[in-house]
């Protein structure tokens, strides 16, 4: 029988909560995996309140289209993993299942019961994933974490907002989604390396502070190799060591242009500024860097010369200089680009009726984006999972309802 | 022997230039795969010509190619086009990242390398994708970021957006094209069959859209994602604060609320009207922040108010710059910053790799290759080509090397 995609049959135990993790098995989810959500009982995954959230009539819960965006296609069992019964059903899937991942505070899954150590003997062929702010180990592994928290430790906080300004809070969680990213990643080889190789499990240790210096691509270098003479710091809108590398005033808003290396003189064309390719103030990066003022002067009359934004992109275009309007949110949403191409995908829940999430990022010739996958309601495969996977009865599984070990609500 | 990591014997011949291919290549490096990055004569990877250089070494090149080998040249000469052919029926994994269409007109398109190896695995990567209505325009990490509405949530709300000083679009699209790569090889391993990725930088840019996205759509218009300098639009306390020597991050969410009114000695508001709900903090944001950096100005240090939260588990940071996270003993320890030695440049820092493996603890010895520098061993070794022949090759320029 042909795979449905990349990870059909693979089975995934994921107890992890928030974003970070979530994220991982998003991609998990729609590359085909069968993942079990664990979510603690009683109330489950704490983003199953995080806006945009809607009130249920009738009961004190919330639907989140927050959560719903992270967690389609995941089977939840909400338990209590403190009590005895509960923590002896993780251990009976551990044996089932070829990951693991947990996103709590270094040290949590381990007073749970569940540390490596612990999984590895119970099933020595499994991918333990543990996802943290910090990592598992070092001077600051112990400090509560969350995105930002990270970001600020990595200096990436620092380098973004106006120079003599506060530093601005990205309004994405860009770390979280990229730590989920590199976790779903390092989980591909680890399961290539015990199929191909024949190595069995291992632990992952994946975490927001190493994601985050990740993505320096100029700063850590160019501070060290210069021997601390180039210290990166914020700007506002202009780049500090690339020119002409910008947010521009335009005609009508702004735009962001990039002209590096052969695209400076094409720009200059373009703008009918041939005087300004070989300029001794313009003519290289490091001039442009130095004379940056004059330098943007001369874009942003050339741009309020322009009929309108519409015009100077359609030139600039026509010439392949790389240019963008800054598109809000709603209008980047409504763009025929992504339409077409499906970078927004528009997804149905019985609660929140039509909405719009990101779209799934990993395209693979060789296999479909499934389009129904559904959201789980919390503890919804309880019964599911017990009888099919662990061979439960329906008397022990209402002795587990009884005791308050296993949980469910309607959403 | 013993296998040096995951990837040890896969071999993957790279087209890409700039910052998003070579950051994918660069994490398999690191996994020991073994790498032809194919550069264009005579210049090679325009990222060779990237700050900071030195006798025209670069670090930015350095750091996004240890441990790759170097094959320069023409490749729109027959002779080159033969022996990238051979190469690419050699190998398990092929990497582009020109402009749509850009690889086909090279002889390279997916159905052409799909038949001379139908185990390869080949990945496109681009700034809009392959297909649709931008898929044709010039595209870097900024362009893309302005398109998925990114940039336009980042910035003071009356000001024109701020450039975030780093490539975040172009290294987590590198991290993406990795990952999709890993499961497209465990795939082969499974199928026997090959197949195409396409992966672009605004489809992983609007990746990481965990709210606005869905808040925009399910509220049917009524939040709008906006910027809003230091503090978030929709959640509260979360943002940058005045310290008493400088700015530090705190972020109290849900049951972190409670903790930190103890913290400052005001129960009193923990669910008082003005600030006992996040849409209440939120519609009373500068009177919470007035609060809250109030109370930080009673320490005598940022170190002090920070060691205070700490202490009862509320999420708080320093804002560390460059030189004060490239020194931070925790980055240290744990390798997250590491120090490599270069031939040319000598000793200097660079991020440390995020994907850590308990199977293979130890990092590879890797160095970044000269323009060229592996051009006989791949020609000589991998295809049989003769000493004369390469000779050749050289001196009619198809074939171009150079000492930085």
């Amino acid at each position: 029988m042909k795979p449905k995609h990349v990870m059909d049959g693979y089975r995934v135990l994921d107890i992890t909560q928030y974003l970070a993790g979530p994220a991982a098995t998003n991609l998990m989810v729609q590359m085909g995996a069968d993942v079990t959500k664990v979510e603690i009982g009683p109330h489950g995954d704490p983003i199953r309140t995080f806006p945009y959230a809607v009130d249920i009539p009738g009961s004190k819960d919330k639907r989140s289209a927050y959560f719903i965006q992270q967690n389609r296609g995941k089977k939840s069992l909400c338990l209590d993993p403190k009590t005895a019964e509960g923590l002896a059903i993780i251990k009976e899937l551990i044996k089932q299942s070829d990951v693991f991942i947990e996103n709590f505070a270094p040290g949590v899954v381990g007073r749970l019961g569940l540390s490596w150590d612990v999984v590895k003997e119970l099933n020595p062929n499994i991918i333990m994933c543990s996802i943290s702010a910090f990592g598992q180990e070092g001077p600051l592994a112990a400090y509560p974490g969350f995105d930002y928290i990270a970001q600020a430790y990595a200096a990436v906080t620092d380098l973004i907002g106006e120079k003599d300004s506060p530093p601005s809070l990205p309004m994405l969680a860009f770390g979280d989604v990229g730590t989920g990213v590199h976790a779903m990643t390092a989980i591909g080889y680890a399961l290539l390396d015990r199929e191909r190789n024949d190595n069995g499990g291992q632990l992952l240790d994946i975490s927001l502070l190493d994601t985050y210096i990740h993505h320096h691509e100029v700063g850590v270098q160019i501070y060290s190799a210069t021997k601390g003479a180039i210290v990166p710091h914020r700007n506002g809108s202009q780049h500090t060591a690339v020119a002409p590398t910008g947010i521009f005033k335009s005609k009508d808003s702004h735009l962001i242009i990039l002209a590096l290396l052969h695209q400076w003189p094409v720009l200059c064309k373009t703008m009918e500024r041939e005087d300004m390719i070989d300029d001794p103030r313009f003519k290289d990066n490091d001039a442009r860097i130095k004379n940056l003022p004059e330098m943007i002067i001369a874009i942003e009359d050339w741009l309020q010369s322009q009929d309108s934004d519409a015009a100077a992109l359609a030139k600039l275009e026509a010439a392949r200089v790389p240019c963008a309007p800054i598109l809000t949110v709603p209008e980047a949403m409504e763009h025929p680009h992504m339409i077409a191409r499906k970078t927004i995908r528009t997804v149905t829940d019985p609660i929140m009726g039509e909405f719009q999430i990101p779209g799934m990022p990993l395209r693979f010739s060789k296999y479909e984006v499934d389009e129904n996958i559904e959201i789980p309601a919390l503890g919804q495969h309880n019964e599911e999972i017990l009888t099919t996977r662990l061979n439960y009865t329906a008397d022990q599984i209402e002795a587990l309802k009884n005791s308050k070990i296993l949980f469910q609500k309607a959403v | 022997m013993t296998q040096k990591h995951i990837l040890d014997g896969y071999k993957i011949i790279d087209f890409t230039q700039y910052l998003a291919g070579p950051s994918a290549t660069r994490l398999m490096a690191e996994m020991g795969a073994d790498i032809i990055k194919v550069e264009i004569a005579p210049h090679g990877d325009p990222s060779r010509a990237f700050p900071y250089r030195k006798n025209k070494r670069s670090a930015y090149f350095i750091q996004q190619n240890r441990g790759k080998k170097s094959l320069c040249l023409d490749v729109k000469n027959e002779k080159s086009k033969a022996v990238l052919t051979e190469l690419i029926k050699q190998c398990d994994v092929l990497i582009e990242n020109f402009a749509p269409g850009v690889i086909g007109r090279l002889g390279f398109d997916w159905e052409t390398v799909h038949k001379l190896n139908p185990k390869l695995v080949m990945c496109s990567m681009s700034a809009f994708g392959q297909t649709g209505p931008l898929s044709h325009l010039p595209g870097f990490d900024y362009i893309a970021q302005a398109y998925s509405g990114v940039t336009s949530v980042i910035g003071e709300p009356d000001k024109p957006p701020s450039l975030p000083m780093l490539g975040i679009g172009d290294v987590t699209t590198g991290v993406h094209a990795c990952g999709a790569l890993g499961y497209a090889l465990l795939d082969v391993y499974r199928t026997g069959e090959g197949q195409l990725l396409d992966i672009s930088l605004l489809d992983c840019y609007f990746h990481q859209h965990e709210v606005n996205v869905q808040a925009y759509s399910a509220s049917k218009g009524k939040v709008v994602p906006r910027r809003s300098g230091p503090h978030h639009y929709a959640v509260a306390p979360t943002g940058i604060f005045q310290g008493p020597e400088g700015y530090i991050m705190i972020l109290a969410l849900v049951h972190q609320w409670p903790v930190l009114c103890k913290a400052m000695g005001r129960e009193d508001m923990t669910k008082s009207a003005k600030f006992g709900t996040n849409d209440a903090r939120l519609e009373n944001l500068q009177e919470l922040i007035g609060i809250i950096e109030g109370w930080l100005q009673s320490f005598d240090s940022d170190e002090a108010a920070i060691k205070a939260l700490q202490d009862v588990r509320v999420p708080v940071a320093p804002i560390l710059t460059i030189p004060q996270a490239v020194a931070h003993p925790h980055h240290r320890a744990r390798g997250t910053i590491r120090t490599i030695s270069d031939r040319m440049l000598g000793e200097f820092d660079i991020p440390g790799v995020p994907l850590r493996y308990s199977n293979f603890p130890d990092l590879l010895p890797l160095e970044a290759p000269f323009l060229g520098e592996q051009n006989r061993e791949i020609l000589g070794d991998w295809l049989g080509y003769s000493g004369e022949q390469i000779d050749a090759m050289e001196s009619e320029g198809i074939l171009v090397n150079a000492r930085h």
